[in-house]
């Protein structure tokens, strides 16, 4: 039985070592975590992210081993007698600061990410002077209000207000921020290929921000179990380039303003 | 292990976590004490068999061709098998359905039409279009081989009962009747389909929704309401097949319904006591005398049930065929008015006119939706008596408020067109009613242009002198 916990505590590190040699080798197993960030933002986090992963892989597999070793050279000899270590000082001190240093450096080191991502002040300013939606969560779906082409998104709702229903679009290469309201329950923004997430919550307006750095349609997703029909929460985002952008907004807005004589766009016409 | 253990293993799990599977043996149209309680036993049971026979079970539909629904049908060959699950290839998807006349193909949905299957018809358990497989719901016999040719139909049924049960159910109900069980958290209530009435459409008041109609509000939602949008979570094809089985569901209830309605002036509930009690004949006698009767009744190919049934579902299918002809769509015949001061004056005078547009008596002076019908009594239609609440009332029996206009919430849409359509035609099932007859289409439109400003009005001078310099104070993003 002894040596059992001795191979007990040995396994783990070593499939840990085996899993991480194989999904960094072979990617093409989809074995490591989801693909580079389509914001630079989501990057540097995601390089917090793996710093933090090397170091807790590193002491994992040291702490693993070392209780290994012990256990096993303690089930070989019967001779040798156990050292305890209870009071001592030294060791005591080893324990505490060592962990301390790596938080702290952890803690100084994330903290220009986190203001970037987090504190208004240091948002980008083109980003933080003009928001390109309104995004409100409710169960269960995401409704969103953008301006009016050439117009400022106001806090009350506009007359020319353009708005639209689980599908978000921003114009790629600049920073663009949102307000982010709830209209009933906690839910969360989540866009797992920008790395964004942040809660909506009741009562308040939530702005964030990124920088899509490349077209596509992105997952959007409520995080936050927010009801039975969180699951029916999956709307897109629509990153494009800036030309794409403007048509879409047009497009909306003509949309908006269909009178059935209007010149009407491709969702009006099938409506007709 | 063996791998007997093993997939007894695994049969074991999946059991132990599949809470969400479907019950297979609860899955039934049932009927519903509202409309059934009122209607002796013996005549409940011919209505269900009725149905029965032309709709079949939820897991069992039918593909009933008299109903103008799109059940699909599609031929194929096979390519290969896999267990249960069998790959294809599809010659066409036709929508000629006139094989479908074949009672097995109607009811199972597939044929094998060459090979050691020949003639044989199957239940369809899954099929999927885009992944070229189907699955039968009973393990074949003899399996196909490669090549082996059938035809499929009523799979959009099949396909649409799937998405419906995972999307609509829980709330709309199995059959349609607004009443799932996460129903009875709502206000508003989720539409019961049963009555066959869609209240936010672009047909005219007397014709039912379009499938445009219908796939709008699936995918853009009703906001005000618990209705989300499900677009892009379903797809095109997912839509499309979702909204045929929510017809079909529709007009299965429109006529359980009507047959129910029907049966219930000659087989009340309490028949058989009442007539005892008037002629003191014994219970069990007039029992028989009923059950006779409900054969006759089912039995005379004249004057009996088929009749019936041919009457009310000859309407039905004229009535939602119709939805689908282009001069049923209410388009307005001239544009918009210009959104002006005077168009949006001359909107509300004709709102507050009492002899007008009426919308003051429900909606009220200001638009927030508190008139002096609402706090009423009103008649109801159904009975010919009074509602025992004050406030109006729909068709489902629902107390509903008029809309609060000052919320800049448009259940129906917010493009004029939209608001065109509800104050032209009414809102079908509701007391909103059509004004196309009393009120020019230029007026309409200067009632959409107020509608439309009502939540810009502002309360106060005070306020409005805020509005007018609105974009510097409420600002929003230069909080830091």
């Amino acid at each position: 039985m002894r040596k059992f916990w001795c191979a007990f505590f040995v396994f783990w590190p070593i499939v840990a070592i085996i899993y991480s040699l194989i999904s960094s080798l072979i990617p093409s197993l989809g074995w490591w975590f989801p693909g580079p960030s389509v914001t630079e933002l989501g990057q540097r986090i995601d390089n917090l992210f793996y710093l933090i992963l090397y170091i807790v892989t590193a002491v994992f597999i040291g702490t693993q081993i070392a209780m290994g070793y012990v256990l096993w050279r303690a089930s070989h000899s019967k001779d040798e007698r156990a050292w305890f270590s209870h009071g001592s000082h030294s060791l005591e001190v080893i324990w505490s600061v060592v962990p301390s240093v790596i938080l702290l450096f952890l803690a100084l080191y994330q903290m220009d990410v986190w203001a970037l991502f987090r504190v208004q002040a240091y948002f980008p300013k083109e980003a933080r002077e003009a928001p390109v939606a309104e995004v409100t969560a409710r169960q269960f779906e995401w409704r969103i209000r953008y301006p009016a082409p050439g117009k400022k998104l106001q806090l009350k709702p506009q007359p020319d207000d353009l708005y639209d229903v689980n599908d978000l679009h921003v114009p790629i290469n600049r920073p663009v921020m949102i307000q982010l309201r709830s209209e009933d329950v906690q839910h969360s923004f989540f866009l797992p290929h920008l790395r964004v997430k942040q809660d909506a919550v009741p009562g308040q307006i939530i702005p964030i921000w990124f920088k899509a750095e490349r077209q596509g349609l992105f997952d959007l997703t409520c995080a936050e179990l927010c009801g039975w029909g969180h699951y029916k929460m999956r709307a897109q985002l629509t990153a494009e380039t800036e030309v794409e952008y403007e048509a879409y907004l047009k497009k909306l807005q003509a949309d908006q303003n269909y009178d059935g004589h209007a010149t009407p766009s491709a969702v009006a016409k099938k409506d007709e | 292990m063996s791998a007997r253990v093993w997939r007894l293993l695994v049969v074991v799990l999946a059991g132990a976590v599949a809470g969400c599977a479907e019950d297979a043996s609860q899955m039934r149209f049932a009927q519903n004490a509202d409309i059934a309680k009122p209607v002796h036993r013996k005549a409940r049971a011919v209505v269900e068999k009725t149905l029965e026979e032309h709709f079949g079970t939820p897991l069992n539909s039918v593909a009933w061709l008299k109903l103008p629904v799109n059940y699909g049908k599609a031929e194929g060959k096979v390519k290969s098998v896999d267990g249960r699950s069998v790959i294809v290839d599809f010659n066409a998807e036709t929508s000629d359905l006139e094989s479908l006349k074949s009672p097995e193909l109607s009811r199972a949905g597939l044929l094998f039409t060459s090979g050691a299957n020949q003639g044989k018809s199957f239940l369809l358990a899954s099929y999927d279009a885009s992944e070229k497989s189907f699955e039968t719901l009973t393990a074949l016999e003899t399996a196909p081989a490669e090549g082996d040719q059938f035809v499929v139909a009523g799979q959009n049924l099949r396909h649409g009962r799937k998405l419906y049960a995972r999307h609509c159910q829980h709330c709309h109900g199995i059959n349609g009747d607004g009443d799932g069980t996460t129903a009875k958290y709502l206000n508003p209530r989720p539409r019961d389909y049963r009555l066959g009435i869609f209240k936010f459409t672009s047909t005219n008041k007397d014709t039912k929704a379009s499938r445009d109609d219908l796939k709008r509000i699936v995918s853009q939602g009703i906001p005000g309401t618990y209705m989300p949008a499900f677009v892009p979570m379903l797809k095109e094809n997912e839509l499309a097949v979702l909204i045929e089985y929510v017809r079909w569901l529709a007009m299965r209830g429109e006529l359980e319904v009507q047959l129910l309605k029907d049966l219930k002036n000659d087989y009340a509930a309490d028949r058989a006591r009442k007539e005892a009690q008037e002629t003191k004949a014994s219970t069990s006698d007039i029992e028989k005398q009923i059950a006779k009767q409900l054969e006759e009744y089912v039995a005379n190919p004249t004057e009996g049930l088929a009749a019936f049934i041919e009457t009310v579902t000859g309407d039905m299918v004229s009535a939602w065929e119709g939805a689908e002809t282009a001069d049923t769509v209410i388009m307005p015949p001239v544009p918009r008015v210009p959104d002006t001061a005077e168009s949006r004056e001359r909107g509300k005078a004709l709102f507050v006119k009492t002899d007008g547009g009426k919308c003051i008596n429900c909606h009220g002076p200001t638009g927030r939706g508190n008139g002096f019908q609402t706090e009423d009594f009103q008649k109801n239609d159904a009975t010919g008596g009074f509602y025992e609440k004050r406030g109006l009332h729909d068709s489902w029996g629902e107390q509903i408020k008029p809309r609060d206009l000052t919320r800049g919430i448009y259940r129906g849409g917010r493009r004029p067109i939209d608001l065109y359509r509800r104050i032209s035609q009414g809102i079908k099932g509701t007391p909103m009613p059509p004004v196309a007859a009393t009120v020019k289409p230029e007026q309409v439109w200067d009632l959409v242009n107020y509608v439309l400003s009502v939540p810009f009005e502002s309360a106060s001078p005070k306020a409005a002198k805020a509005h007018s310099i609105a974009g510097q104070p409420n600002e929003l993003g230069n909080a830091n």
